[in-house]
């Protein structure tokens, strides 16, 4: 774990950089570029990464993994509760999330809001596990837990949030808690918008646009907390960039991220609660950038990070980058 | 203002059920969920253990869609939304309009007309303001290169406080039967204003998903939808952020969700951020956490503050531009 994680500082370094010329390019470049895809009128670039084509079944129950780990870590950190058997039985290897507890919020907006996404990540479960009927996969293994090697705090120390050694309680505070949250929210998003071509029933990408909608406002939602929260401790705004950086560095060199603070100052400043591309479009991640990240390494591997024994499916190889 | 009348007449019945609506979606979230996915997969029996061939295989798409348009009709359809949001956002940010070489195209042309400048008092809403504008002018221009010459000319759009937004804000109740709503007159009816469209334009690009046959079109949409999830988050959490210190905030937003709500349908397709004692309410979702969807008629219902099937009026006062243009008949 600590090399990924002196991986992960390294290349960490040089991804702060980047990012900084990215937005600046994508800021004042807007023009040019348009210019440059008008010259493709109806035409695009093909799309990221084809691999053989998945079922429906298969990115489902992807995404069922991805929703299992959200519902575990806002449940428990809200009611101090697990998800129950019956909402996490199927096929592959079932597994228990480990390590989280109940957040006492300071703020009662903040346990509010909490509030309100728990339930929204316990009816994805439950629609997603409907869908599937018998073909849904269990609920694997998941570390949400804090100790010094957790996914949470190996994603914290790679981000340069901690220090070796040490841990980050995700729970321990409701500005952690925040931070916790915008660790999966953005992946969320991408994830299912990188499926969205894959799903060839008209009535599952309906879902699928519906739910991918819902985790953009979740993940709207916590940007803007940490970005309001950010006027009086600034430190919010820098450790929200400095885990999209980390997100970033984990996913292939391809820009997938962007953190929130402001560009510009005084009468010319914006905030960046929206991480989009130079064309306003919120960004794709390939099933294997999305486990990337979930899996913290950024090599083909099978399982790790917030899966210690992987996720269940026929999706569950992290890509090569 | 007929519309007005029978917008307010309409939402007294409509607040009460949605009211209902709500209880039931908060505490009558599992059995509701297992209705759904019962009728969702009616034609699949997934449940049954003894099924051979689990494989969903459910109904065909739900949303209506008497007409088949091609991709480039749904296109512009959303470009004609992205006019609207982005000449409201550029003129409130920076009180001109979005460049003009990103007007011009097929149909009738028109200007926006009644935007001005908001002299905004806290300068982070200044700066999500800013964000937003540029989001939605990217909007334009992604999608009017992705037409090429088939994109639609910015229509006659009205975006003034003395027209569409007064009305839609006298229908919701947000001010009384004679009051005036000006967005941009500082943060707070900034922020209302804004409100108005914001929700909309997610669930018209949800609603817009299936019938968008080309991948890489539907990839791209999907992108533009999640921003503008984003951005309806955005507005939805700092009206109820502000909510604390201002409660008419929260209220009213309710208020404006209700009054769209009455104009698209007898379906519940929108929510406002009040939730409960202890429960937000910022994503507007159904009862299995989706967000709604809604038809290119039930937007049109809203951008034109008309229940019925008409072709213009409200924030586009002779309609929009492009093969979609006809409202819903909806009441």
């Amino acid at each position: 774990m600590t090399d990924v994680s002196d991986q992960m500082i390294e290349i960490l370094d040089r991804r702060v950089e980047r990012r900084k010329e990215r937005r600046e390019f994508f800021r004042t470049a807007i023009g040019a570029a348009a210019v440059a895809g008008a010259g493709g009128a109806l035409t695009f670039a093909g799309s990221a990464g084809a691999q053989s084509a998945p079922t429906d079944v298969d990115v489902l129950n992807f995404a069922l993994n991805l929703e299992y780990l959200e519902a575990e870590f806002y449940n428990v950190a809200v009611f101090g509760t697990t998800l129950t058997v019956a909402q996490t039985s199927g096929t592959g290897t079932p597994g228990i999330a480990t390590g989280g507890r109940k957040v006492v919020f300071t703020d009662p907006v903040v346990a509010q809001y909490a509030k309100e996404i728990a339930q929204d990540e316990v009816a994805h479960v439950n629609f997603l596990r409907a869908q599937l009927g018998a073909s849904a996969v269990a609920q694997p293994a998941i570390d949400i837990g804090v100790t010094p090697t957790s996914a949470f705090s190996n994603a914290a120390r790679a981000a340069g949030l901690i220090g070796a050694g040490d841990a980050f309680d995700v729970y321990a505070t409701d500005e952690n808690f925040l931070l916790g949250a915008y660790i999966f929210e953005d992946v969320g998003v991408t994830a299912y918008k990188g499926a969205a071509p894959l799903i060839t029933n008209k009535t599952y990408l309906e879902a699928a646009a519906g739910i991918l909608a819902v985790e953009a406002y979740h993940a709207s939602l916590i940007r803007t907390v940490l970005y309001a929260k950010g006027v009086a401790t600034p430190s919010l705004r820098t450790s929200a960039d400095a885990i999209s950086n980390a997100r970033d560095s984990l996913d292939g060199t391809s820009d997938l991220d962007q953190g929130i603070s402001p560009t510009g100052s005084g009468a010319t400043a914006m905030s960046n609660i929206v991480p989009l591309d130079v064309n306003g479009l919120a960004f794709s991640r390939t099933t294997g950038q999305v486990l990337n990240i979930v899996y913290l390494n950024k090599n083909a591997v099978g399982m790790g990070g917030f899966f210690p024994a992987g996720v269940n499916g026929t999706i569950k190889t992290s890509a090569a980058n | 203002m007929h519309v007005t009348d029978t917008m307010l007449q309409l939402l007294e019945a409509t607040e009460r059920r949605r009211d209902e609506r709500r209880q039931f979606i908060r505490t009558a979230g599992a059995a509701a969920i297992a209705a759904g996915g019962l009728s969702l997969l009616a034609a699949c029996d997934s449940n049954d253990k003894g099924s051979v061939s689990p494989a969903p295989t459910p109904a065909p798409t739900p949303t209506p869609t008497p007409t088949t348009f091609a991709d480039a009709d749904v296109l512009n359809f959303a470009l004609n939304l992205e006019y609207l949001e982005a000449q409201f956002y550029s003129f409130a940010v920076t009180g001109v309009s979005i460049p003009i070489e990103l007007l011009s195209g097929t149909g009738t042309p028109g200007a926006p007309t009644g935007g001005r400048q908001v002299t905004f008092s806290d300068p982070v809403v200044a700066q999500y303001a800013r964000e937003i504008a540029a989001d939605e002018v990217a909007h334009v221009r992604f999608l009017r290169s992705v037409l090429g010459t088939a994109a639609v000319a910015q229509p006659a759009l009205d975006i003034s406080a003395a027209g569409p937004f007064t009305a839609a804000a006298r229908a919701a109740g947000v001010v009384g039967p004679t009051g005036t709503f000006d967005p941009y007159a500082n943060d707070e009816s900034f922020l209302l204003g804004a409100y108005i469209f914001e929700d909309v334009g997610v669930s018209a690009y949800k609603g817009a998903s299936p019938l968008i046959v080309n991948k890489t079109y539907l990839e791209a949409a999907a992108g533009i939808l999640a921003a503008e999830a984003y951005h309806a988050g955005l507005i939805r959490t700092v009206l109820y952020a502000k909510g604390i210190a201002t409660p008419a905030l929260r209220t009213n937003a309710d208020k404006i969700s209700d009054a769209r709500d009455s104009l698209d349908g007898a379906t519940d397709l929108d929510q406002g951020i009040t939730g409960d004692a202890t429960t937000s309410n910022i994503v507007p979702t159904d009862a299995d956490g989706i967000a709604f969807s809604r038809s290119a008629g039930q937007v049109l219902n809203i951008a034109y503050l008309n229940k019925s099937a008409v072709v213009g009026g409200g924030f586009f006062p002779i309609g929009v531009n492009g093969a979609i243009r006809t409202s819903a008949a909806s009441g």
